[in-house]
């Protein structure tokens, strides 16, 4: 028997454990959205709900459309900001995560700070944070670094201390230092928590740079869904919360992708 | 080729029951190059003396010495091969870069004997060399673990029950390599077992652990030659040992 045919045959195994969704579910599902919105349309010419309460998809995409421009303007703003926020956060949450593991007593002095922070308010933090830093990048960076940090930390810290306690000591029996234990067995045991991390963060990543436009900037989709929402403009701020819950979920799905990828002995 | 040397330890732990007394005054001297193999009932400590030894654990009092050195520093000198119960393969490396992972670690005081190609060889995993652990079976991933542990050239194996979990005919198999690959390199092995059997063929003595706090109970020497294939004989000797482990005298 060759070790070849072998190999394939258990690759072949694996690829079939893998493939996620039953059939119907899987012809069903790329239809649920579309559905979704043609009810949406349908209820509200058919009830003639006024456009100033609930606008009809057709009107949203239609604004979306005619001012494709400048809403592609609004959204990389945002974007960058949820990119930069998203990072810096990131960061520093793999900075404590990591030195948490060298010093484990750090763990116990950070996080009842981590708590506190994360147990204020964001409504109550943005327009502090535009009264500091002003209108610029910096409050909307701030802003979404708050936010992401959290979740980032919790799953870092959880990733690398969930190594095979065997392994473990196999390293230790071979006199690893921290680093190496780091390099060769914490880091790659956490790396499929970062995507972990990055499917919560995300998310959380737009809505912090939102609300911190919303208390002052001069772009981006927060400030575009403000001043519509002053106007009561509806069709503009729905246009502009479309491509947010757009932004997020392509984001999401590249954060699941990811982690597949990287996790796949896993599966 | 080291000897070891247990003097004096003691070994205690705390618990919310109150202390547990694994060893009081245990001393132990295994001959360099030997095989020797603890037999003990579970809970008794085997493991602990083992880590002992390993020096992934300090005794509460006394020293273990492996020739002129501390376990610590034998382990710095990278002598130790240490093989637990489990294969503990990292899952996101090949069955060559899990071998390769012992020789990337703590690499200044290595001296490794073989190539990763050799050892590859000598444990019967050519042709595996690019697959993953969970594409293998569980002897296949005790054999990468125990190329990996041979692959720094250790003087002494610390050997944990390693196939204590395989069924009965793949241990057969991979016992009768161990053996080959001992008197190749002519380690000094300290091996833990349940299995009198496997005692009574691998170990040049025997040593059975029993009691709280653990002592030795009795020592075998078994003289016959190798490899060991009269199960009459081996089944004689496992039954002595038995008899030990029951509280009759060795």
């Amino acid at each position: 028997m060759s070790s070849r045919v072998l190999l394939q045959a258990s690759a072949r195994l694996i690829i079939r454990t893998a493939r996620p969704a039953r059939g119907w579910l899987r012809i069903a599902l790329p239809f649920a959205l579309p559905a979704a919105l043609l009810a949406w349309e349908l209820t509200v010419r058919i009830l003639r709900v006024p456009v100033y309460l609930v606008p009809p998809p057709s009107r949203i995409f239609a604004v979306l459309w005619s001012e494709r421009a400048l809403y592609l303007q609004a959204a990389t703003v945002t974007l960058g900001e949820a990119i930069a926020g998203l990072a810096l956060g990131m960061g520093i949450a793999l900075g404590l995560a990591v030195a948490a593991t060298f010093y484990p007593p750090l763990e116990r002095a950070v996080m009842p700070l981590v708590l506190l922070l994360k147990a204020i308010p964001l409504v109550a933090i943005a327009p502090i944070l535009t009264l500091w830093f002003g209108f610029g990048l910096i409050p909307k960076v701030l802003m979404t670094a708050l936010l992401t940090f959290y979740p980032a930390l919790v799953s870092w810290m959880t990733g690398l201390q969930a190594v095979d306690p065997a392994a473990l000591e196999l390293m230790r029996a071979w006199n690893a230092s921290d680093w190496e234990i780091l390099r060769h067995l914490r880091w790659p045991s956490a790396r499929p928590y970062t995507f972990t991390a990055l499917k919560t963060a995300i998310p959380l990543a737009f809505i912090g740079a939102v609300v911190a436009e919303w208390t002052g900037a001069s772009g981006g989709l927060g400030r575009a869904m403000w001043l519509a929402q002053t106007n009561l403009d509806m069709p503009r701020l729905f246009a502009a919360a479309f491509l947010l819950a757009a932004m997020s979920l392509t984001g999401y799905g590249l954060a699941a992708w990811g982690e597949r990828r990287v996790a796949w002995w896993r599966l | 080729m080291l000897e070891i040397r247990i003097l004096h330890v003691d070994q205690t732990f705390s618990t919310p029951q109150g202390r547990w007394v694994v060893f009081e005054d245990l001393n132990l001297e295994i001959p360099p190059g030997s095989f020797s193999v603890i037999v003990g009932p579970s809970g008794c400590g085997k493991s602990t003396l083992l880590r002992i030894v390993a020096g992934l654990l300090r005794p509460t009092a006394g020293q273990v010495r492996l020739g002129a050195f501390s376990p610590e520093e034998a382990r710095a000198a990278r002598w130790i091969g240490w093989m637990g119960q489990g294969p503990a393969l990292l899952p996101w490396r090949t069955v060559e870069g899990n071998i390769r992972l012992a020789l990337e670690v703590n690499r200044r005081s290595l001296r490794p004997t073989l190539s990763i190609g050799e050892l590859i060889e000598l444990t019967g995993l050519s042709g595996f060399e690019r697959a993953y652990p969970h594409m293998l079976s569980g002897g296949m991933q005790q054999r990468v673990a125990l190329a990996r542990t041979l692959a720094p050239g250790p003087r002494v194996w610390l050997m944990d029950e390693p196939f204590a979990a395989l069924d009965a005919l793949t241990r057969e198999q991979l016992l009768e390599e161990v053996e080959r690959l001992w008197q190749r390199f002519r380690a000094t092995v300290l091996w833990v077992t349940h299995d009198l059997h496997e005692a009574a063929r691998l170990a040049d003595e025997v040593i059975v652990l029993a009691g709280r706090p653990a002592r030795i109970r009795a020592r075998f020497s078994i003289p016959d030659p190798r490899p060991r294939q009269d199960e009459r004989r081996i089944g004689e000797w496992a039954q002595r040992i038995r008899q030990a482990l029951a509280g009759g005298a060795g």
